[in-house]
């Protein structure tokens, strides 16, 4: 708490409920008139427990949790747990299964863009962008519902590949929503990214030297926007990701703006990717069986996996000890870093009409975090 | 497999701890078992001499039948582009303590106060140990092995006389 001195410093609580918030998630800043000189995150609004829900579970049940551990991004959790599982176990996943896994990723990541750029809008006023992206993030939806049987927590990633192969027509329907999206980005540019507003309130907000982010452990889109192309897609390959060609796109302002841009940016070369998995994919199977689940001892091991999030670098830490059940499982979400330290860096010296849209540009996932 | 750049900090890590055990595990992997003491230094010569910028996580894991505690320290190189884990071992205490890296890499504060919360390790030198999540929880730490959330959740929790007469037939025939 400040000291309280000639009423010039007070404090304000922002969230857990509020609409400036990205889910639920408290910020507790100190202020002088409307500048923020102290700032304070405050968690464990969706703690559910996970990380010890999963050591009571087999291996194969555990898959419909991790899937609930981030809500608009919820595919890197599948695919890096049944990754782990495969890496101690020694199981193969067929070229085909990789490919499926590199697609569902970036329509997740795909989605998951379009809800930020709603967010971040909403956050300086212009409404109708949510209204719009969101509507259109549902056609992802609905291709996700094609394919897995559900919208959101898809459960479709499992170790040894995926759960089940396309459906009659899928193809032609992923490609029709991609030409969709694309046709929708220069009404985006209209309303947002080319919006004076935009540049009038997003512009030198939330500024961060490349040096400080790497001090401060920052990944993804928001380390991107301040110049390194660093992106574990590249550095650190997985599924299909060494066999398709696309670009890492940077920025070097490294205020709310570029992040946005540079997400921007992302979406074009995630519609990209996804056409080229479909142009490419080859034909096989899409599953290696793994043994009796219910039965299935996976062999004493560790594994570290990592993979990139639209939110950041995601990494699961997995131990087993020979058993039915993981012996350990911590997950390393994105926003770890995002939604505290480097929030609460970015949050001082800045002013109070900043705070959510300095949230918003950072991405930082609550759900992450408490887990 | 060639592995060059895992072979290289595999040769770094050697020229200076001859003693410790240092694999590569698979591409772009290499694992490092450090006594505890070391860690401070290895942690400082990634930093400044190995080009290894980035800490990625700290993970905790509770060998309850050793007696003992495992954190490892998951360190990540942009150029290298390799990530090194790192893990040490403590005794498995009430209050058990171990030195912080918060003043060398600042996501390690997060890190630490988590695991602080979680396993009850305390990192001297850390700050900021205060809760984040178990607000209003005074019990043992939750992620520890000995913790069993049923025995937990049956202890503390009364449950409510619920027989229906509908579920007369159903009692008993699931669980056994």
């Amino acid at each position: 708490m400040a000291e309280v001195k000639e009423r010039r410093v007070y404090d304000l609580f922002i969230g857990p409920n509020h609409p400036g918030i990205e889910g639920n998630y408290s910020m507790q800043l100190t202020l002088e008139g409307d500048k923020i000189v102290k700032a304070k995150t405050q968690g464990g609004f969706l703690h559910r427990g996970f990380e010890k829900l999963m050591e009571e579970r087999l291996f194969i049940q555990n898959i419909a949790i991790v899937c609930r551990i981030c809500v608009p991004d919820p595919d890197p959790n599948e695919e890096n747990y049944a990754r782990a599982v495969e890496e101690i176990a020694g199981i193969e996943v067929p070229i085909r299964a990789k490919y499926i896994r590199t697609l569902v990723l970036e329509l997740s990541r795909i989605a998951s863009h379009l809800f930020t750029f709603g967010g971040h809008a909403g956050t300086i006023g212009l409404y109708t962008m949510p209204n719009w992206s969101i509507a259109d993030r549902d056609r992802i939806l609905d291709l996700f519902e094609e394919l897995t049987g559900a919208r959101v927590y898809h459960i479709y990633i499992m170790p040894g590949g995926v759960r089940r192969d396309f459906p009659a027509g899928f193809k032609k329907h992923v490609m029709e929503v991609m030409d969709y999206i694309e046709s929708r980005i220069p009404y985006y540019d209209d309303l947002l990214f080319d919006n004076a507003i935009l540049y009038k309130r997003a512009k030198g907000i939330g500024k961060m030297s490349l040096e400080d982010a790497i001090k401060w452990g920052v990944t993804g889109p928001n380390l991107r926007a301040c110049g390194l192309a660093a992106d574990v897609r590249k550095d650190d390959p997985y599924e299909a990701y060494p066999y398709l060609d696309f670009e890492i796109p940077t920025r070097t302002e490294g205020d709310a703006l570029a992040r946005l841009l540079v997400r921007r940016a992302e979406l074009i070369q995630s519609i990209s990717i996804v056409r080229q998995v479909i142009e490419n994919i080859p034909e096989g199977p899409v599953w290696n069986k793994i043994p009796n689940p219910l039965k299935w001892k996976v062999p004493a091991g560790s594994a570290y996996v990592r993979c990139e999030s639209s939110k950041g670098e995601y990494a699961y830490y997995m131990v087993s000890d020979g058993g039915r059940k993981p012996y350990r499982v911590h997950v390393r979400g994105a926003s770890v870093t995002h939604g505290v330290h480097v929030l609460e860096n970015l949050l001082v010296g800045s002013r109070i009409e900043d705070a959510s849209q300095i949230m918003f540009s950072l991405d930082a996932c609550p759900p992450e975090i408490d887990r | 497999m060639e592995y060059v750049e895992e072979k290289k900090v595999v040769d770094d890590i050697k020229s200076v701890f001859k003693e410790v055990d240092c694999i590569i595990k698979r591409e772009r992997r290499v694992e490092v078992k450090l006594p505890k003491e070391k860690l401070l230094e290895f942690a400082l010569r990634m930093q400044t001499n190995w080009d290894f910028p980035h800490l990625s996580a700290i993970s905790c894991v509770d060998w309850i039948d050793d007696g003992e505690f495992e954190l490892v320290y998951h360190f990540w190189s942009y150029n290298r582009k390799v990530l090194v884990s790192a893990s040490i071992r403590i005794p498995r205490e009430e209050n058990a303590h171990f030195e912080t890296l918060s003043h060398l890499w600042q996501p390690a504060k997060f890190f630490e106060r988590d695991i602080h919360e979680m396993f009850g390790i305390t990192f001297d030198g850390n700050d900021d140990m205060s809760k984040f999540i178990l607000e209003e929880w005074d019990g043992p730490p939750p992620m520890r092995k000995d913790f069993v959330t049923r025995e937990y959740a049956l202890s503390f929790y009364h449950f409510r006389e619920y027989h229906p007469e509908w579920m007369k037939d159903l009692e008993g025939a699931g669980e056994k």
